[in-house]
């Protein structure tokens, strides 16, 4: 991701309010193949691209009840890359218009002590698990399709197991906030993803 | 012979009614001069209709065959058309929003969500029988201790599966995502 521009506002910090604009489905095993197949033809085109990654989350539990929570995401099969701190605010709350889940979003790359520091500035690690999967691309919006695999030994991501036969398929953007054209274009898209997959806004809190 | 590539070998009376024919049998042509008479016979109108109704079964049965064509082949598709499980859905977003099924999380719904698409080996435990308690070595020392997650047991799968009750104890630290 790249740094933010510059902004006319006085210079307070911070950064330009990047929102993740996030549609979630998923596809069963079997049929994979043919969801790849479509997001090949439909996305732009460049080399399928996979990952494997292991993401651990962290939670800072201050007197407010609701503790702070940080995502720290590290490449398994590529090496030299830096690790992915990522934060999630609250979903929007907003209008029924937006098709998308809107939610602010901080990235940032850091380097591989990560945990060490966040252990260090009093996170507890909660969970973790391990994304493998692919990820394709077409202009603004991403679409990653991974199983999410359980981490039998915490801390060991040699013995892992698939947590469900199905595979997440999410279509995100991140994009300054205000931009709800987005969120059109991302339920375009998703239309033509149907009915392979059905990609809709999931309220988290509903699955509580 | 020349002209025919060998199949008339003489051009004789026999062959020319064969070969040189332009009007139908004799008989067929009785028919036919038959039929005209019949048609010519009926009003307009009495035509007409009988013309009407041909024309409307017809179109019923194309109508039919193409029906039965459709629906076979979606009936036929329709059995694997499941290409996703909202249940599915659900236990993925839930895992990757706040961790519901993973390492230290007792997941309420994931075992039913999951056994939807288990293959006939795997046992999902609703245990009643022995409570076992995970060592979970180095795990940060923190609120929930033991947690017997429920899951779904690939056959053959190594290692010992945590199986049994969740013991859940929650002490004075919440529940995090409580609201």
């Amino acid at each position: 991701m790249e740094a933010p521009p510059v902004t006319m506002m006085p210079v307070t910090g911070g950064t330009i309010n990047m929102m993740e604009y996030l549609l979630q489905g998923s596809v069963l095993d079997q049929s994979l193949e043919s969801l790849l197949h479509r997001l090949r033809g439909l996305c732009d085109n460049m080399e399928p691209e996979t990952f494997l990654d292991h993401e651990m989350v962290f939670l800072l539990k201050g007197q407010q009840a609701s503790p702070f929570v940080l995502r720290a995401r590290r490449s398994m099969d590529k090496t030299g890359m830096p690790w992915h701190l990522r934060y999630l605010g609250q979903p929007e709350i907003g209008d029924k218009n937006r098709h998308a889940l809107v939610r602010n979003c901080v990235d940032i790359a850091t380097s591989d002590n990560l945990t060490d520091f966040l252990v260090e500035m009093g996170f507890r690690m909660d969970h973790e698990f391990v994304a493998k999967g692919h990820v394709f691309r077409k202009g603004i919006m991403k679409i990653v399709v991974y199983k999410i695999f359980r981490i039998l030994m915490p801390g060991n991501t040699e013995s892992i197991e698939p947590l469900s036969l199905s595979y997440l398929v999410e279509l995100n953007v991140v994009a300054p906030a205000g931009q709800d054209v987005v969120s059109d274009d991302m339920r375009n898209f998703a239309e033509q993803l149907k009915p392979l997959v059905h990609l809709e806004k999931i309220d988290p809190k509903r699955l509580m | 012979m020349r002209q025919t590539e060998g199949r008339v070998p003489v051009f004789s009376h026999e062959v020319v009614p064969d070969h040189l024919r332009t009007k139908p049998d004799p008989e067929v042509e009785e028919q036919e001069k038959q039929l005209i008479t019949d048609a010519a016979r009926i009003s307009p109108d009495a035509a007409q209709k009988q013309i009407q109704s041909l024309n409307k079964m017809c179109s019923n049965l194309l109508e039919k065959i193409s029906k039965e064509e459709r629906e076979s082949e979606s009936g036929g598709l329709r059995q694997n058309k499941q290409t996703f499980n909202p249940a599915d859905t659900n236990a993925l977003v839930a895992a990757v929003a706040f961790g519901k099924g993973l390492s230290n999380r007792r997941p309420p719904g994931s075992g039913a969500s999951v056994q939807s698409g288990q293959p006939g080996a795997g046992a999902i435990i609703a245990g009643a029988s022995g409570i076992q308690q995970v060592p979970m070595t180095g795990a940060p020392a923190q609120q929930q201790p033991m947690l017997a997650g429920v899951q779904m047991t690939p056959a053959g799968q190594p290692g010992k599966m945590p199986s049994g009750i969740k013991t859940n104890i929650k002490s004075a630290s919440m529940h995090p995502y409580q609201r």
